[in-house]
């Protein structure tokens, strides 16, 4: 059984489009990506799914559940990063944890304290008194603090330094291994390449492109860019036979180029 | 249920000395002064126009219950914990969308009807501490002062002020099903508040207006600290508002929460 599957998903805020017709299934043991730039439809897709807004049009599924008549069922399965994480200024992050162990009726903080240590998070100040980042930790902390069955995650690594990146990136494999689905969206290409299994691309609300991340890598190795300056146009055979060349190749792709090329086709169309 | 209401208690911890504090100093102040003035406010009232007598409820000014309820539950105490109702209901509510709170407690698997009757249970009590602490404070510069003010008719009159509050932390709820902008919230109960003030006020003033107190909860407010809670409004207007918030949760409960 899927752990995400959506149907046609839409929502519209009036006559504006949220997202329309997202068709996307996410399996238990995966990591999927979510990816478009701001506005695109990436949070309005989570909060649908979070029963947080209610489609317009179509349905979501999560292990299988209706997500709005059955979303608390869901949610006792699930963790989940917001976008922007806050929980009032004047609250610890301990005292939130608390509060959602309760809610969710466990006995302790669960592995709280152990990812506390991993992220070097302060779990006692005031979370008024924390940096973006070191908030965003606590965040974490409270989507994967119960050994949920699936992680949504908005923007996971937002405001996060490089070495605690690293350390959230080592993270969702440890989660996938244990046979938790990871949907997240993200901006910082390089980790998806890393890290997650499939990507989806949303534009203007619209699924665009769901690709295993190595397909999609792949399947545009035509996409070619050689770094070599010349006065002429040549072909790679000749820059091959040139005299002092031992080995010429064309550069593989990276995920962000690939990604960005979805949007500049589509400028360059409108132009 | 309870761990909910307990966090949101903890939170709004301070409002006993916010509010509690401020409205029991001062109802203490009014209590203390009473036998001092006692004289002079007999021959002031004799001279009251009889139409201002009637609209704030003053028959004589001849014990310090009259006095309190005069200075201090006729007007200042309704509207000051009719505000401190919608406020805190607010803050459980549109002020957690605003924080983000909302979002984290929304991850639980807690649902929203449940949120809601937290923040309006929570509010209950929070409304029954600052009212029991105004009366004790008040009591203690009656006991101070030796002023004679009666325990039981104190309670009577603060405790009347809860159910009335009660009603604008349950619009407070059902505004939430259309904004949750807390100054949009706290701002447009508290004009029902001061309206519904006025109405009935103006329904007392001019007889032929009286239809017009039947829009106002004021109307079954009454003067409890002289005669004693009227059980029959006491009830009828937490039940009210026990379904007002009821509506309010079904509303929240409909409502897209946008980040």
């Amino acid at each position: 059984m899927a752990a995400i599957e959506t149907d046609g998903l839409s929502k519209f805020y009036g006559a504006e489009r949220g997202i329309e017709d997202v068709t996307v299934s996410v399996d238990a043991g995966e990591v999927f990506a979510f990816l478009g730039p701001n506005g695109a439809g990436k949070t309005t897709t989570i909060r649908t799914l979070l029963d947080l807004l209610h489609p317009t049009a179509g349905s979501a599924r999560i292990f299988g559940l209706d997500s709005h008549r059955d979303s608390v069922a869901i949610r006792a399965r699930l963790g989940n990063l917001p976008g922007d994480f806050g929980y009032g200024k004047r609250s610890s992050g301990r005292e939130a944890l608390a509060l959602l162990a309760k809610l969710r009726g466990l006995d302790g903080l669960g592995r709280a304290e152990e990812l506390a240590h991993r992220f070097r998070a302060d779990l006692d100040r005031p979370l008024g008194q924390l940096s973006r980042g070191n908030r965003q930790k606590v965040g974490l902390i409270t989507a994967l603090f119960h050994s949920p069955e699936l992680l949504i995650l908005d923007e996971p690594t937002s405001g996060l330094d490089p070495l605690m990146q690293e350390e959230f990136l080592t993270l969702v494999r440890e989660e996938r291994e244990r046979g938790c689905a990871v949907f997240l969206s993200s901006h910082e290409l390089d980790e998806v390449e890393r890290v997650c299994d499939r990507v989806g691309i949303i534009r203007d609300g619209r699924l665009v492109a769901v690709e295993r991340v190595s397909d999609l890598l792949a399947k545009t190795m035509d996409r070619r860019r050689v770094e070599v300056e010349f006065a002429d146009p040549v072909e790679l055979s000749q820059v091959r036979e040139l005299p002092g060349v031992a080995a010429a190749e064309f550069a593989r792709q990276t995920l962000e180029e690939v990604f960005l090329t979805y949007y500049r086709d589509e400028e360059a169309g409108e132009r | 249920m309870s761990a909910l209401v307990l966090a949101q208690l903890h939170e709004r911890r301070r409002s006993l000395l916010s509010w509690g504090l401020p409205i029991g100093l001062w109802s203490a102040f009014v209590v203390a002064i009473y036998p001092s003035v006692e004289d002079a406010l007999a021959k002031a009232v004799a001279s009251y126009p009889e139409a201002l007598k009637q609209a704030f409820g003053i028959a004589e000014l001849t014990s310090v219950e009259q006095y309190l309820n005069a200075e201090m539950l006729s007007l200042i105490v309704p509207l000051a914990v009719g505000y401190l109702a919608v406020r805190s209901v607010a803050s459980g509510l549109s002020g957690a969308a605003e924080s983000g709170r909302l979002d984290v407690l929304l991850s639980a698997p807690v649902s929203r009807r449940r949120l809601v009757a937290a923040g309006f249970s929570a509010t209950a009590v929070e409304l029954a501490a600052v009212l029991a602490a105004s009366v004790l404070i008040a009591m203690l510069g009656s006991l101070l002062t030796g002023a004679g003010l009666s325990f039981g008719s104190a309670l009577a009159g603060y405790v009347s002020v809860w159910p009335l509050a009660l009603l604008f932390a349950a619009l407070g709820i059902v505004v939430t099903g259309w904004s949750l902008h807390t100054p949009v919230v706290t701002g447009s109960v508290a004009g029902v508040l001061v309206a519904m003030y006025v109405a009935d006020l103006v329904g007392r003033l001019d007889a032929s207006l009286d239809w017009i107190r039947y829009g106002s909860v004021f109307r079954y407010y009454g003067r409890a600290i002289e005669d004693g809670i009227d059980p029959v409004a006491f009830v009828g207007v937490t039940a009210v508002a026990v379904t007002v918030a009821a509506l309010g949760a079904l509303l929240f409960d409909r409502r897209d929460l946008s980040s």
